[in-house]
């Protein structure tokens, strides 16, 4: 993957993460593979497992591509949620190593 | 914001007594009084959450809500059946047909809320 | 609404479901084996156990219930509906009603009735199911209810010895459980949704959490709707496993869950290595819902406002229409609007089934009183605009044609709401046959046709009396018992056969039986026996059937107790005529007896001609008049003291004085000075009624006299006219009867005839 360092995605998450939005969200992720990603999860009002499975695995496809893969702005339903299910927004990034 | 519930009902009864109890409680209501008319009142309804009958004329609530289901759209939507406590058969036919959840008739208000709030956010 | 409203719907949607289920039952004696038609059977049983539970109308369930499952053996094709299932089926039904008016009505029922009921059709249910699949059900049902109860109870017994704790710290501390969750793919699909469990799982009591992801496959490799966390949960709660457990009632088929008791030996801070565990926090309210309370409300008010201002516009603009249409009608194009409601009424009739509203009848007659006052109101007016306007050419009067035919649709339309199909009427004759033929030991079948005839429903609800004792007659006098009918060389089976028709303005009810038809000789003679007539009376066929309409006149032997009671056909008669209805008999020897009622289709207006009779002013039934006619002289014939007759075309009609007969004058009138009204009275004898003059004929709006006065002999009831005189309408029975030499005052012509 020849991507060029500092290309730069951004994807704003829907106010309801449910299943039928998992295989848009996959769909998106699967679209932005390849570049820096920074997430806007401020508008999420309800998020279920089958989005946070999917966002979850996006973040080690980014760890594994070695790019950045950030949750910027996190809504405190999002928040919540996350804590519920035994799960903290840490977990949804992946750092650039090196 | 209200939760909007789609009540499928086809008896005068239980569809007043739905209403009654959901206003209540402060839900937005929308009746249908079979499965045809649930499915065709689905689209603008845009439920939270669905309540409906068994047995009912034209479409019963197995073919309801296997026709909730198979909507791209609205497939994700909680529905709750309405039935009487003997029927563990039919509560295991509406589950493979993809209810959520059941409320045994005669409910009293709470219970139905109750179930209401379980499956919904 | 209230409780109490919506019980009262419920006995209405009883009702409905009682109709329904008998007519079902019905179909399926007659050999329909259409699935739809046991579902809706069973469906109607269905529901009123349903709303019968709502409110506690236990003997009303508890009967439903039983009938519910043998019919569900119908369904499911476990019990051939033959005809003995059947015969046990609408007896059921029949107690149903009976249950159900008892809980409207707080009457009793017949116990032993409803238990031998029960025990039929429970037989019936066990006969055909293998018992195994019944007592397979009651454990499935036991576990589904278990949960609910303990929710609330507190302690739950808890299934584990704790020698180390007291009663006192456990009820604080509560008990530690150890669950572990694991969804499947079905779980979601069926909108449930983990994160929802979790939170209530979380209200049960304190919780940490630890999510395993490690099944997570790839981001290229995962199904987004696939299921790959897996979760250990430990709630540490008072209210013991069952309140766990039933967080996950709706999902334990479409999950591994596992709880149980956490070991007390364990270290928790070993399992903490092991496993890192996230404490939830209590108060996850955020969850339900909330998200952005402020902003939905911004919007949801914005909208609101949008909303308000569509509908503004909505309802200027219906305004508008109606502005309109009202202009259409005022240019005189009435025509076109007539052509627009016709249009409107046919795309209603299109769109399938026509939505319906209930209104309380107290309104409807209201509405239909004022339109009655608007009809006379509107005659007054005509007549005296004609009578100051001698030139007649203003637009005054052409406005007022217009009016009059304006009202007049009203009149129609508004007695259109209330005429309803004679089908629950007719319905419950089929009970009446059925129950009268099982106490003769006949075998009876009724056919019934025209169901959705309409008319008016006052008449429907006084027509069921006279209706049921006619049923009831039928089948125990009419039809023979099936071995007589087979010795005649007839079907084992009677026929009763229930029509209804609607002809020239009047509906038209036929009940025809297939018996022995009237027994003339015996008829004959026990009038005779009865003082009824004359031995040496020289009667025709006809006649001598319409006797049995004589007061006091019963051919059975011995009064049975099914039609007997005390009343005979004169009642049904009476009945029929207080309704401004007509009835007749005819008959066939060995073949059957037809009896034709006719009635109005409403008990509002009436179409009369107006007539003077020794200066007062009459109104004549239209329907009851064949033709008016001037006598000569030459036609008129006395006989005897005061009996005239008049002939027309050949045959002699008995001249009727209307004016002595109602005691308006004392001395005979001279007929060739007046006029003659040929009318039909009940078994087709024609009578001439004598009048002093025809005024014209009109539609005029029925007043009781018996609700603002009292009863009047030979007088049906009063109306206004359009000059605002009141004139009384003529019972145009009564008086050919009181011609006849039966007095006008009902109670003596019970003693004369006794």
């Amino acid at each position: 993957m020849a991507s060029k360092k500092g290309e730069q995605g951004s994807l704003k998450l829907p106010a309801v993460l449910d299943l039928n939005e998992a295989t848009q969200l996959h769909g998106k992720l699967m679209s932005l593979r390849g570049k820096a990603l920074v997430i806007d999860a401020s508008a999420v009002e309800r998020a279920g497992i089958q989005c946070i499975q999917v966002l979850l695995a996006g973040a080690k496809a980014w760890g594994e591509d070695k790019k950045p893969f950030s949750i910027a702005k996190v809504s405190d339903a999002f928040q919540k949620t996350l804590q519920l299910v035994g799960m903290s927004a840490d977990q949804l990034q992946a750092q650039e190593i090196r | 914001m209200k939760k909007k519930v789609l009540t499928v009902d086809d008896s005068r009864t239980i569809r007043n007594m739905l209403l009654v109890t959901l206003n209540n409680a402060g839900f937005e209501t929308v009746q249908a009084e079979d499965g045809v008319e649930g499915l065709e009142v689905l689209e603008e309804a845009n439920p939270d959450v669905i309540v409906t009958d068994i047995n009912m004329p034209r479409l019963d609530g197995f073919g309801f809500i296997e026709g909730v289901r198979r909507n791209e759209k609205y497939r994700a939507i909680p529905i709750l059946v309405l039935t009487t406590e003997s029927d563990a058969e039919k509560k295991n036919r509406a589950r493979q047909a993809g209810a959520t959840g059941w409320i045994v008739k005669p409910f009293d208000p709470t219970k139905l809320i109750d179930a209401i709030e379980r499956v919904t956010a | 609404m209230d409780m109490n409203e919506i019980k009262e719907i419920f006995f209405q949607e009883c009702e409905e479901q009682l109709a329904e289920l008998e007519s079902g039952l019905l179909k399926l004696n007659d050999g329909d084996r259409d699935p739809e038609t046991v579902n809706a059977v069973f469906r109607a049983v269905h529901s009123i156990k349903g709303g019968a539970g709502a409110f506690g109308l236990d003997d009303l369930v508890s009967f439903a219930h039983v009938f519910e499952t043998t019919l569900d053996c119908v369904r499911s094709n476990k019990l051939e509906p033959n005809q003995d299932v059947l015969k046990v089926m609408l007896k059921s039904a029949d107690v149903l009603a009976d249950l159900t008016n008892a809980a409207r009505d707080g009457g009793s029922v017949d116990d032993s009735r409803s238990r031998a009921l029960v025990k039929e059709l429970e037989a019936l249910a066990n006969g055909e199911v293998p018992a195994p699949s019944a007592t397979v059900e009651v454990p499935a049902a036991a576990t589904a209810a278990a949960p609910a109860p303990t929710d609330e109870s507190g302690f739950a017994p808890i299934p584990f010895s704790f020698d180390g704790f007291d009663d006192e710290e456990e009820a604080i501390e509560g008990t530690v459980y150890d669950v572990t969750f694991n969804p499947r793919p079905e779980l979601f699909a069926k909108g449930n949704e983990a994160t929802l469990l979790l939170r209530d799982l979380s209200r049960v009591g304190e919780m940490s959490i630890h999510c395993d992801t490690d099944a997570l496959p790839s981001l290229d490799q995962i199904d987004p709707e696939g299921a790959y966390f897996r979760w250990k949960i430990a709630v540490k709660t008072t209210k013991g496993e069952d309140a766990i457990r039933s967080v996950f009632e709706f999902a334990e088929w479409d999950c591994d869950l596992e709880i149980k008791v956490q070991e007390a030996a364990t270290d928790a801070a070993e399992r903490a290595e092991e496993l890192p565990m996230i404490p939830v926090p209590f108060d996850l309210s955020m969850l339900d819902g909330a998200g952005s309370e402020g902003d939905a409300d911004g919007e949801e008010a914005g909208a609101a406002a949008n909303a308000t201002a569509t509908t503004a516009v909505a309802a200027a603009e219906a305004v508008s229409g109606i502005a309109k249409l009202a202009g259409a009608a005022s240019r005189g194009d009435k025509k076109d609007a007539g052509a627009a409601a016709t249009a409107a009424a046919q795309a209603t009739a299109a769109a399938g089934a026509a939505p319906t509203i209930r209104v309380d009848l107290d309104r409807v007659d209201r509405l239909i009183n004022l339109v009655g006052e608007l009809v006379i109101n509107q005659a007054m007016l005509s007549q005296s605009v004609i009578e100051n306007d001698a030139n007649g050419t203003s637009s005054i009067n052409m406005g007022l044609e217009e009016l009059q035919q304006l009202t007049r649709e009203i009149q129609d339309s508004v007695m259109a709401i209330r005429a309803q199909p004679v089908k629950p009427v007719f319905q419950r004759m089929s009970r009446i046959v059925r129950e009268v033929a099982d106490m003769t030991g006949k075998s009876i079948r009724l056919i019934t046709e025209g169901e959705n005839t309409e008319v008016d429903k006052t008449v429907i609800d006084k027509l069921a009396e006279p209706l049921t004792h006619m049923i009831r007659n039928a089948v125990d006098h009419g039809v023979e018992t099936p071995e007589k009918r087979v010795a005649a060389g007839k079907n084992p089976e009677g026929t009763v056969r229930l029509t209804a028709k609607h002809r020239s303005g009047r509906i038209l009810i036929e009940l025809a039986d297939d018996g022995a038809g009237i027994n003339r000789e015996r008829v004959k003679q026990k009038a005779i026996d009865n003082d009824l007539i004359a031995a040496d009376a020289n009667l025709t066929d006809e006649e001598i059937d319409n006797l049995i309409f004589l007061p006091g006149f019963s051919t059975a032997d011995k009064i049975s107790d099914i039609s007997g009671r005390g009343v005979g056909m004169d009642v049904v008669k009476r009945s029929i005529q207080a309704l401004g209805g007509r009835i007749s008999i005819s008959s066939r020897p060995g073949h059957g007896s037809v009896f034709t009622m006719s009635l109005p289709l409403t008990l509002a207006v009436l179409d009369g001609m107006v007539v003077t009779v020794a200066g007062q002013t009459l109104v004549v039934p239209l329907t009851a008049i064949v033709e008016t006619l001037q006598p000569e002289a030459s036609a008129i014939h006395s006989f005897g003291a005061s009996h005239r007759l008049i002939s027309i075309r050949n045959s002699f009609c008995p001249l009727v004085d209307v004016g002595r007969i109602l005691n308006f004058r004392t001395t005979q009138a001279n007929p060739v000075e007046g006029v003659a009204l040929l009318v039909e009275s009940e078994g087709g004898g024609q009578r001439a009624l004598m009048v002093d003059a025809i005024q014209g004929q009109r539609q005029v709006v029925i007043k009781s006299l018996e609700a603002n006065y009292t009863h009047v002999a030979g007088i049906a009831a009063a109306t206004i006219l359009g000059d605002g005189r009141v004139a009384l309408i003529l019972d145009v029975d009564a008086v050919v009867g009181a011609s006849r030499g039966q007095s006008l005052k009902p109670e003596m012509s019970l003693a004369a005839t006794g």
